[in-house]
């Protein structure tokens, strides 16, 4: 209730505040109080509202209230319908107020009725507006019942409203504009919605800049964005030079204002925005409707200021209309080609953005050959190092951006002749049957092509006739190509020609052993203006009417994608011969969608004071951007927000619903997982994310002092990853404690009931008792329960908790040292019986060769018996790295290893797998194993055919 | 060696505590047929130690001489083929496994391999018993399939094989097994039945017990056999000679979950909400299973709440231990619990003191 007291509070001072600040202002309002009664226009909000700016030069309003007189009368002819409408919501108020003194509070009151949440969209906004209207007359008629209360009516429908401006505003509003984010608290416009967003000749605006500053009067940032970009205008993030306007309503002070100052930038609010806007529209507009729009380009330039053009030379390029019909028609008729292969830049200069890049490729081409050729082969492995010396480049970038064109630009420049080889090409290893020669698969070609150069070189054709590879879409190499990034590198190695490699993605997992031969280049997206000056040229050629704030929209919609832009333009074209900015907004309105979201940004918009106004339809895609991560993050951070206006209690009832709910969730993807019922999958987005976001949605709040106010990333999978390490050593653990054959309890049991105690026994003796008696009691309890030293410290990490102290507290180092030292000592007559994977160090190729080592006792008695088998292995090792000639070394290695092993009274036994002979030597092996324990049945051993034993770690 | 397997009786003879279930045991081994069994109580009471008596009783010495293997089995299951690790501890007469470590393929486990054990017939069967024995432990956490094809698997290899459950609770092991098992049920050991063993294994050790010590072992162990020997042993690492009024200290994970109950008794507020969620993370990480946190979290709650709310509380606290086995994240649910919870008491607290 506060909250909403402070608003009001609020909205009220600054109308009143302001009356007396400015003497202009007050002359104002005693110009327009006359007026009022006749016209019972919503000019009654600009002029209120006008009064509040300081900014506002005196002189000017006076001008543009004049001319707003002028103009009223014939605009209202105009009105339509929804007109009518709006019409009755002054005269209601103005009944209901009459005998009000101030004028002020009914706009104050009114504010606070009228519901803000309608974005105004695109062209419609005019609709919806009126929709509000309707409402407000709903509202006025039970404000009138409330009367005695003023405050709490005026507060009524507004709560969640009110109390999101109060406290910290807008989170994640700003998510669906490229990734920009509010960080600051940008308040909602206090009049959201109320005024009339005024009409004006499409291109009134042209040739002025804006920049935005603070909170508008009635509009969102985007929708004044929208607003100023439709009338031609341009908008740009700093205020510089060429700066027209600074577009605010309240001095906040910022960078913005004080730069605007010292430049010299007018200011302008937003009612004087709509009266330029409005000035613009032609006088007699009493013709039916703007079908001609050849009258209404007539009727613009003249109401264009002169202040507007001088900034700005020519408005925009204009092709007369009566020209381009004609123009357009027989260009489509000459001609079927796509746009996009027809404005194919034929020279570099045409090529948009990254010609640095550009020349870049141009510089490696021309000395490639001085570099790489002639000579052939000779020092180019010391050459790899240096900058531009490498034998192929690698484009990267996103889709339709001209790598491809670059690329083939450039060498065709050169005289080049470029051979392509791209996806729909089988690129994959080559055949090394040399008998299939060129005439097998594309990449013997490709093979043939890169080794031959040099006899093409010979025949003294090289001048004439160089030839250049492009391989385009690298990263598109995968199941059919098998090989063919291995391939392409050798290729490389040995080429005679350069390569140009062209991929999107640079940073690919496939691409990173070819990143490493390559002088990598990215391309980066041309900027708006740069494509848009593109574009222009291109819409000019074919005889389209376009603006350049329009093809800049265009730009940035297609997320520098040139290509779809052009296609994008030509699908237009065969519609329409004028393009305007709406249209472009209308048509790509469904492409933005399709962008990228983060589970963030999901998150945040969910969570946002908006969230509960979302429809079902866009919090169900919000959720299911991301079906996993989105409800982790949900769940990690939905303790943060406090739901509008709930006390606390109320607040943690919301939370233990919110909780059951996401446990709910977490139950449904259980069945969504194991038993594949993918239809609950909606179910699984309502339960796990939408209802808890929706119970409470609100501001976000800190727990701790420095805390960033940002959703934290979900917790649970660092944990439960961690849970799973911590698991897999407890098995290990558990398996040793098993095969010491003391005990066979079961897992549970050993963390829940044995741990504590097992690391009371490893540690206090460490810390009470002399070291050697210590160290010795401590490797004899170790020992009697086969346990490691990577146990040991499992046994510690494991009984670790914060702000607990750290069992090894308090053990000298030269004590833990001791205490390896003996270990390793007792190492060689330690029983270990059971299996591990053991790693042999020195092995390059450990994953594909497995190495179970069984690790026996030297008992004297055993001595006989262990040299036999002994010399076995060390033959199987020998026979291995015979058939192995290629891992000669590795087996030497190993060999070695085995030797130290041995030496250390230590059997090892080898189960090399993948090799034709394994599965024999397998069933040897195990059959060995078998007899083994038979024969001495009082060795205490365990076979394992250790392959399972997992060790990640 | 820790006392508790030091003292563990090796033979159904030496069992002091279950003496009369072990004769029984024995009986039927001896004189007829083992059928399936099923044992089933709480941990600490000696079900383990029983069948580990029993099959020596079967088998006689072999039955000891166990080895462990880490074996990796391939299943094929339709479209894919499902690799599982499972680690076994066998004998040459019997096969001792988890198949609930599995997870939920832990159906793949009855389906296949234990349905491979059970087909092969022992090969030396000359003086020996005809069949084989297969231990499963925890089988109160197997999923429900692997339940259901477990039952067709018992009937069918029952002449080369017997199975022996074990579990803690019987009410998650379905009726169609129960009633193809005979079920025995092991009781946890009377407070009494504790202080005798404890006392047994003083003299063995040559201890001085104080008056009383041994029972204040036994009160705190929760009547589990083994806690109270691993807390005496403790009691002993840590501080010998005994003194009369030496604290027995709870286990390192009991005494966290404790915090997290006084932490939650303190203050409700999402805040604090935050601070037991990391509390929790802790101790699942540490692998303390999330039933048993749920289960000491409730034992902490109850010990301090009014008795108004027991009843309530109680029920929640099964009811998200009950979601949280259907579901897969247990912190989720443990969350949930406590977050009920604190809106319980809150609410309370306002009713009662305004």
């Amino acid at each position: 209730m506060s909250d909403i007291r402070k608003w009001f509070m609020k909205a009220h001072d600054k109308g009143n505040g302001s009356a007396p600040k400015s003497t202009g202002a007050v002359k104002n309002a005693a110009e327009t109080a006359p007026i009022k009664p006749e016209q019972a226009s919503e000019d009654l909000d600009t002029a209120a509202r006008r009064k509040t700016s300081k900014y506002f030069g005196k002189d000017k309003t006076k001008v543009k209230d004049e001319k707003e007189v002028e103009e009223l009368p014939a605009k209202r002819k105009l009105k339509t319908e929804s007109d009518d409408l709006s019409k009755a919501r002054p005269r209601k108020v103005t009944k209901v107020d009459d005998d009000d003194d101030d004028f002020d509070v009914p706009i104050s009151r009114k504010t606070r009725d009228s519901t803000p949440s309608k974005k105004l969209k695109s062209g419609s906004g005019r609709g919806i507006a009126s929709k509000t209207v309707e409402k407000d007359e709903d509202d006025d008629g039970e404000d009138a019942h409330e009367k005695e209360t003023p405050l709490k009516s005026g507060g009524r429908g507004r709560g969640g409203r009110a109390a999101s401006g109060a406290s910290t505003g807008g989170r994640g509003r700003g998510g669906g504009r490229g990734g920009f984010m509010n960080f600051g608290e940008r308040k909602d416009p206090p009049h959201k919605g109320e005024k009339e967003v005024p009409e004006g000749t499409p291109d009134c605006l042209a040739g002025v800049t804006f920049v935005i500053s603070g909170t508008l009067d009635s509009l969102e940032r985007e929708e004044a964005e929208d607003l100023i970009k439709r009338h031609g205008g341009r908008i740009t993030g700093s205020v510089s030079k060429k700066t027209t306007y600074l577009l605010c309503d309240e001095d906040i002070g910022g960078k913005k204002s004080e730069k605007a100052k010292e430049l010299g930038t007018k200011f302008l609010t937003e009612d004087g925005l709509f009266d330029m806007i409005r000035s613009s529209k032609p006088v007699k507009k009493s013709l039916p409707e703007r079908t001609n729009k050849g009258t209404e380009k007539v009727c613009a330039p003249p109401k264009i200021s002169p202040q507007k053009e001088e900034t700005r030379g020519k408005p925009v390029a204009k092709i007369s209309p009566t020209k381009a019909p004609p123009a357009k028609g027989k260009k489509i008729i000459e001609t079927s080609l796509p746009w996009t292969e027809k404005y194919r830049p034929k020279v570099p200069n045409e090529i948009v953005g990254n010609q640095s890049l550009v020349t870049q490729i141009h510089n490696w081409l021309s000395h490639w050959h001085d570099q790489f050729g002639g000579t052939g082969s000779k020092g180019k492995g010391k050459k790899v190092n240096d900058a531009g010396a490498r034998k192929a480049i690698l484009l990267s970038g996103t889709p339709g951006i001209g790598k491809t064109t670059s690329a083939k630009l450039v060498s065709k420049m050169l005289g080049f002749q470029a051979v392509e080889v791209n996806a729909s090409d089988s690129r994959g290893k080559a055949n090394s049957n040399i008998a299939k020669g060129i005439g097998g698969s594309n990449a013997n070609t490709v093979k043939e092509l890169v080794n031959n150069e040099a006899m093409a070189a010979n025949l003294d054709r090289s001048k004439h006739l160089k030839t250049v590879l492009i391989m385009d879409e690298v990263d598109g190499m995968s199941a059919g190509d098998r090989g063919g990034v291995a391939d392409l590198i050798a290729s490389i190695k040995i080429s005679k020609i350069p390569i140009i490699c062209i991929c999107n993605d640079r940073y690919s997992q496939k691409l990173k052993s070819l990143v490493n031969y390559c002088l990598p280049l990215n391309f980066r997206k041309p900027t708006k203006q740069q494509m848009a000056k593109r574009l222009m040229h291109i819409a000019k050629v074919e005889g389209l009417e376009v603006n350049e704030i329009a093809l800049e929209e265009l730009a940035e919609r297609v997320n520098g994608d040139i290509r779809l832009a052009v296609n994008q333009l030509q699908y237009m074209s065969l519609s329409m011969s004028v393009i305007k900015y709406d249209d472009i907004r209308q048509r790509l309105l469904s492409s933005a969608k399709d962008e990228d979201m983060s589970p963030f940004t999901a998150v945040d918009k969910l969570f946002s004071y908006n969230g509960g106004k979302l429809r079902m339809d866009e919090r169900i895609d919000l959720s299911m951007s991301d079906p996993d991560l989105v409800p982790l993050l949900i769940q990690e951070n939905y303790l943060n927000y406090r739901p509008a206006g709930k006390d606390e209690t109320k607040r943690m009832e919301l939370l233990a619903r919110a909780a059951e709910s996401i446990a709910d969730g977490d139950i449904i993807n259980v069945q969504i997982r194991r038993y594949r019922q993918w239809q609950l999958s909606q179910s699984c987005c309502v339960a796990s994310s939408i209802l808890p976001a929706s119970l409470l949605h609100g501001s976000r709040e800190i727990f701790e002092q420095g805390e960033r106010n940002f959703n934290r990333f979900g917790g649970w999978l660092g944990k439960n990853s961690t849970a799973g390490k911590n698991r897999r050593l407890m098995e290990d653990l558990h398996v040793h404690v098993l095969a010491s054959r003391e005990s066979s309890s079961g897992r549970e049991t050993l963390r829940v009931d044995y741990l504590p105690l097992l690391r009371n026994r490893l540690t206090s003796p460490l810390q009470t008792l002399p070291k050697d008696e210590a160290v010795s009691e401590v490797v004899d309890f170790m020992n009697s329960y086969s346990i490691s030293q990577e146990d040991f410290d499992t046994i510690m990490e494991l009984g670790k908790f914060k702000g607990h102290e750290n069992p090894m507290e308090g053990v000298p180092p030269p004590v833990k040292a001791a205490l390896t030292k003996k270990y390793n000592e007792t190492n060689k007559t330690r029983m270990v019986r059971v299996a591990d994977m053991v790693q042999l160090p020195g092995m390059k190729k450990a994953p594909k060769k497995r190495i179970a080592a069984m690790l026996e006792p030297t008992v004297d008695s055993l001595r006989d018996e262990d040299g036999e088998p002994l010399a076995e292995n060390e033959e199987e090792n020998a026979s291995d790295a015979e058939e192995d000639s290629e891992e000669a070394n590795d087996g030497e290695k190993l060999e070695s290893n085995l030797k130290n092993l041995n030496a250390r009274g230590i059997q090892v036994e080898l189960d090399l797998k993948g090799a034709g002979s394994s599965g024999s030597r397998k069933a040897a092996g195990r059959g060995r194993g078998r007899g083994k324990t038979a024969e001495a049945s009082t060795e205490k051993k365990a076979t394992g055919r250790g392959s399972g034993a997992k060790r990640k770690r | 060696m820790l006392w508790v397997d030091k003292y563990r009786p090796k033979s159904l003879d030496k069992v002091i505590v279950h003496e009369d279930i072990a004769q029984n045991l024995k009986k039927l081994v001896t004189e007829q047929d083992c059928p399936h069994l099923l044992f089933y109580g709480p941990s600490g009471s000696g079900k383990k130690t029983l069948i580990m008596a029993l099959l020596k009783q079967i088998y006689g010495a072999s039955a000891e001489k166990v080895k462990v293997e880490n074996r990796a089995w391939k299943v094929d299951a339709g479209s894919r083929t499902i690799d599982l690790e499972l680690t076994t501890l066998s004998s040459t007469n019997h096969v001792e496994l988890t198949p609930s470590d599995a997870g939920f393929q832990d159906r793949y486990i009855v389906q296949e391999i234990i349905k491979e054990m059970a087909k092969n017939r022992p090969i030396d069967t000359k003086g020996k018993k005809g069949y084989k024995v297969l231990v499963l432990n925890e089988v109160d956490k197997l999923s429900r399939e692997a339940q259901h094809s477990l039952r067709r698997t018992m009937e069918k290899y029952s002449s080369s094989c017997r199975l022996i459950l074990c579990c803690n609770s019987s009410s998650k092991v379905t009726e169609a097994i129960k009633s193809r098992c005979l079920n025995v049920r092991i009781n946890a050991p009377s407070q009494e039945e504790i202080v005798k063993v404890l006392e047994f294994v003083a003299k063995k050790e040559s201890l001085q017990l104080p008056l009383g010590f041994a029972a204040r072992i036994a009160e705190k162990s929760n009547r589990s056999l083994r806690r109270a020997i691993l807390s005496l042993e403790t009691c002993r690492v840590q501080n010998y000679p005994f003194t009369s009024n030496q604290v027995i200290s709870p286990m390192d994970w009991e005494e966290y979950v404790a915090e997290i109950a006084t932490d939650v008794m303190k203050e409700q507020s999402p805040k604090r909400l935050f601070l037991v969620r990391g509390k929790v993370y802790e101790l699942l990480v540490n692998c303390i299973p999330p039933e048993v946190i749920l289960k000491k979290l409730l034992h902490e709650l109850l010990k301090k709440l009014d008795s108004e709310l027991k009843l309530e509380v109680c029920h929640w606290a099964a009811y998200y231990e009950h979601r949280m086995r259907l579901g897969q994240k247990a912190i989720f649910h443990i969350e949930a619990f406590v977050a009920k919870f604190m809106s319980i008491y809150k609410n309370f607290l306002i009713s009662t003191f305004g």
